[in-house]
């Protein structure tokens, strides 16, 4: 079996790579203003003041794509991370709720107190998403460990239906927002802009090195919370510690696109299936493959009712749904 | 205190339905009116005195010749109705939402006529039918054509044909009048921005019809035309109007946050100063006979702004 | 005889909720009123017999039967946080109601009824089919919530796509009484039949309870009765849908809040379920209709509001 997979490094130099041209093709692809390759490519190296499409390159295209890897990346990690804590396959924060809760926190805070502005909005996914993580941590019985799985994603979706209703009522009651609210909700990359890009990436920088740093204590739970704590490991203080970081990654990422749902669900698996159970290799993987997945969702999102968009968040949906239930299916419970 | 008010109104409705019984025979007519409505046909064989409009479109069509409903549905918000419709029309009493008007105070109000739109109210026609007798027409996505259409279908059940025909004709000379004033052929476009989303209205639109027969060009935003859009920075590049309308429904809108972006000043309505900003309510929700001609006039300041002074 | 006291009670509180659902809405009437209301001719005969009386009445009808579906639903699932929501056929008839919506906006919308039950019904075949009926109830549990999580996706992105519609789809997927009478209440009639089935299931599905070795023992089909609990809620459930649209929580809250009243025997849980789920709507539709009238709010807003932190409470405190 190991023997089959190519070394660790050639596998990050690959997906690396493969990253680099799905970002490159992003960046000049399906645009309603013609953008040759070659624009995409002289925005970045040679840049023409005079070319429109090459504005549109830098100043539209590249903090977009630039945005889908970051966010791509977070979400990942932060499913990886969550899987890795409670030991349940189908731990992400979609599934357990935190994306319906800092969902919650802001469609609150936009349609009660507007005038927080953006600050307010950020605060607010985050502490929504901490409430619905606590909650369903301790409604699932996850802190005490054991394998309850199946009780940790009922309270997740318990909790998750339970933040959409007031989500939804929020927006019926602030009438004539609907459609806007609904492409946030589904998470949308259109809006991304290079101010977005500056307050994120300080916080998924040290959320996504933080989790790294995570990596080599998640590999040891994995061989049972008895073993664990002989090898020495504080259970209370990595699972805090993975709590935060989760929380920082999707809260930063939600904030700032909207509500993505299912990398964190889908990416850690197919992860898991190139680079094997170690989590100091599979969680780089998991990096990139999140960020090739929410740029690719996001060209797909572009090219559907061309020239409109779609939310990548609706179409990430679409391919991760499935997945949901090809993972129920293959579980034994 | 609404319910007060409420029960007060039930009052006089009661005792003014007491007597509008009596007087229904004066009102009754020698032949009775039948006009097509979305439903099929529909007969009046008296003159409506009390009527309920579900939409503002209707509202509209009623104080264009001088009629005055006695319920409209506002949204519980008096200024949405437009100005210079307020300003002709008696105080009248919201029945509620438009997507799910109050079917009780619509009763309670004792109307002998009701006007429904039949994109949003299809589903409670039968019950409207019980209150009283329901005129079904298309008001909302309608086009500007429709809903002139709409208007006249109006004027001849509550027995105002001509007054009607004559303020369509009039209407007509209005925006005619306007048209002159504007230059042919530019490419106007209209969009209603929120908080992260701005709406283009397209040609199909109520507002895009308007622009075309005030003699604009509508912009060309591509294939799949439907009423109104969902549209990014990137494609308002790409559509480039020459005038472009903004309706901002928030503030700060998205496009106020646009504006501060260096890719902003690539529009052309951006680089010659050619945005106006308007009453996303009179452009988007009112539609009708006098919300046409007061876009007109937004207009007509928008090309010649030292000509008039500006509107509100 | 203690056990009655908790029945008499509720009972209490639905007459009377039913009564202050004639007397009051967007326009208070007087008793008088109310009871004139119910001659053909009479003034107030429009809003109380055309319109509160079969609203109220739907109320009810729907309360019940949500609730019971519940009920059945975490009976056989044994899980205080299992609902018919998670067996995804809310949302199958979401799905099946906005795509009739968007693909056919000219076609009768007397036909959404219709369509939304088909689409709840078949939400529950492919589970069935995903699942067979021999696996676990916990594989069908997320098995389910899998589906609805597809479902609900699959509705974000058509309307997403197609923006027009938003507004109508978003107003019947949030769940409301609005505009339902009569016809509404003929439709949902011969559903009724399956409240005694519902009720017969009791005494097995105690045995259920005891655990599933136990129940075997005891001599109870217990795949048999699990399918037919769980059929049996999925027509309660798709049923009330089609005509109300999906009011959320009730079938999760209203079986807790009957088990902290009446205890966990099912032959007194399933009838209580039915009661105060009937209570809760009627106390959500007349909040909804009276809170600031003549807006309308559709009343699964309310049963959100006011089930969910009730529910949260709830699991809270008995953990």
């Amino acid at each position: 079996m190991i023997q089959t997979r190519l070394p660790f490094a050639w596998q990050c130099l690959l997906l690396g790579a493969s990253l680099l041209v799905i970002a490159w093709i992003s960046l000049f692809s399906w645009s309603a203003v013609p953008i040759t390759p070659v624009d995409a490519v002289n925005a970045l190296f040679n840049m023409d003041n005079t070319s429109i499409p090459q504005h549109i390159v830098q100043d539209l295209r590249l903090p977009r794509t630039l945005m889908g890897i970051l966010v791509g990346a977070s979400l990942a990690a932060a499913g990886v991370v969550m899987q890795g804590l409670t030991q349940n396959p189908l731990a992400s924060p979609s599934v357990l709720g935190v994306n319906a809760g800092a969902a919650l926190g802001m469609a609150t805070v936009s349609t009660i107190a507007p005038w927080f502005g953006l600050l307010g909005t950020s605060v607010a996914a985050i502490i929504g998403g901490g409430m619905t993580w606590t909650l369903v941590m301790v409604l699932g019985r996850a802190w005490k460990g054991g394998n309850d799985s199946s009780r940790l994603v009922l309270a997740g979706v318990a909790i998750s239906a339970l933040c959409a209703a007031l989500t939804k009522a929020s927006i019926i009651m602030a009438e004539d927002q609907a459609s806007g609210v609904l492409t946030w909700l589904a998470g949308s990359l259109a809006n991304a802009r290079w101010a977005t890009f500056d307050h994120l990436w300080p916080i998924s920088l040290f959320g996504l090195l933080g989790s790294l740093m995570l990596s080599p204590t998640l590999n040891i739970l994995q061989l049972g919370e008895e073993n664990a704590r002989n090898l020495g490991a504080s259970l209370i203080l990595t699972k805090l510690a993975g709590s935060f970081l989760v929380l920082l990654l999707v809260a930063s990422a939600i904030s700032s696109v909207g509500s993505i749902g299912f990398v964190g669900l889908l990416v850690p698996h197919m992860a898991k299936m190139i680079g094997g159970q170690d989590h100091r290799r599979f969680l780089p993987l998991a990096m990139l493959l999140g960020a090739m997945l929410v740029v690719l969702s996001d060209i797909i999102s572009r090219s559907i009712i061309f020239p409109m968009e779609t939310p990548a968040g609706a179409v990430l949906a679409l391919i991760g749904a499935p997945f949901f239930i090809y993972l129920v299916r293959q579980r034994t419970l | 205190m609404a319910l007060t008010c409420a029960s007060t109104l039930l009052f006089s409705a009661l005792s003014q339905a007491a007597s509008s019984h009596g007087s229904h025979s004066a009102n009754t007519l020698d032949k009775p009116i039948t006009v097509q409505d979305s439903k099929g046909t529909f007969t009046i064989d008296y003159r409506p005195k009390r009527i309920v409009v579900l939409e503002f479109s209707f509202a509209d069509a009623l104080a264009s010749v001088g009629v005055s409903p006695i319920g409209i549905a506002d949204d519980k918000d008096p200024s949405r109705v437009l100005p210079a419709v307020r300003k002709i029309i008696k105080p009248w009493t919201s029945v509620g939402t438009r997507s799910q008007p109050s079917l009780e105070t619509i009763a309670a109000l004792k109307p002998d006529l009701i006007i429904a739109d039949i994109s949003r109210h299809e589903g409670v026609y039968a019950d409207l039918q019980k209150i009283a007798p329901t005129l079904i027409l298309p008001s909302r996505r309608e086009t500007y054509q429709d809903s002139l259409k709409a208007a006249a279908i109006i004027g001849k059940v509550i027995g105002k044909n001509k007054e009607m025909q004559a303020r369509l004709a009039k209407h007509q000379k209005i925006m005619a009048a306007y048209a002159k004033q504007l230059p042919k052929g530019v490419v106007v476009q209209f969009g209603v921005a929120r908080d992260d989303t701005l709406f283009l209205h397209t040609a199909d639109s109520y507002a895009g019809g308007v622009i075309r027969a005030l003699g604009l060009a509508n912009a060309h935003t591509g294939k799949n035309d439907s009423a109104s859009r969902q549209t990014s920075l990137e494609q308002l590049l790409s559509i480039n109007p020459d005038y472009l309308i903004i309706g901002n429904y928030t503030h700060p809108s998205i496009v106020d946050k646009w504006e501060k972006e260096p890719l902003w000043s690539v529009l052309k309505a951006a680089r010659e100063h050619h945005i106006l900003y308007v009453n996303p309510n009179v452009w988007s929700r009112c539609r009708g006979i006098m919300a046409a001609e007061r876009m007109g006039q937004d207009l007509v300041n928008l090309f010649h702004p030292n000509q008039i002074a500006p509107q509100q | 005889m203690s056990r009655y006291i908790p029945f008499f009670i509720i009972s209490v509180l639905l007459i009377s909720l039913v009564i202050a659902n004639l007397l009051f809405g967007a326009i208070s009437l007087s008793l008088h009123d109310v009871l004139r209301g119910f001659q053909p001719g009479s003034d107030s005969y429009f809003t109380i017999h055309e319109y509160r009386l079969p609203r109220t009445l739907l109320a009810i009808l729907v309360g019940a039967m949500l609730a019971l579906a519940g009920a059945l639903v975490q009976g056989v699932i044994r899980n205080p946080l299992a609902s018919p929501d998670i067996l995804g056929v809310s949302h199958g008839a979401g799905l099946a109601a906005v795509v009739y919506m968007i693909y056919f906006p000219h076609s009768s919308i007397s036909w959404l009824p219709a369509v939304a039950l088909a689409g709840g019904l078949c939400a529950a075949l492919i589970l069935w089919w995903l699942c067979g009926h021999r696996s676990s109830t916990i594989k069908l549990a997320i098995t389910g919530v899998a589906l609805a999580t597809f479902y609900a996706s699959t509705v974000d992105f058509l309307m997403l796509i197609k923006p027009l519609e938003i507004n109508n789809a978003l107003l019947w997927l949030t769940g409301s009484l609005w505009g339902r009478s009569w016809p509404q209440i003929t439709m949902l009639l011969p559903w009724l039949v399956l409240i005694p089935c519902a009720l017969y299931l009791a005494k097995p599905l105690n045995l259920l309870h005891l655990g599933e070795d136990s129940a075997v023992s005891l001599g109870a089909r217990v795949n048999l009765l699990r399918l037919i609990a769980l059929a049996v809620a999925v027509a309660l459930t798709a049923a009330a849908v089609s005509i109300c649209g999906p009011i959320s929580f009730l079938g999760l809250v209203a079986p807790h809040l009957a088990r902290k009243l009446f205890g966990g025997r099912h032959q007194a849980l399933l009838p209580a379920t039915m009661l105060v789920g009937a209570v809760l709507l009627l106390m959500a539709d007349l909040v909804a209709r009276t809170i600031d009238p003549p807006i309308e709010l559709p009343a699964g807003i309310m049963t959100a509001v006011l089930g969910a932190p009730y529910f949260l409470w709830l699991l809270i405190r008995t953990k």
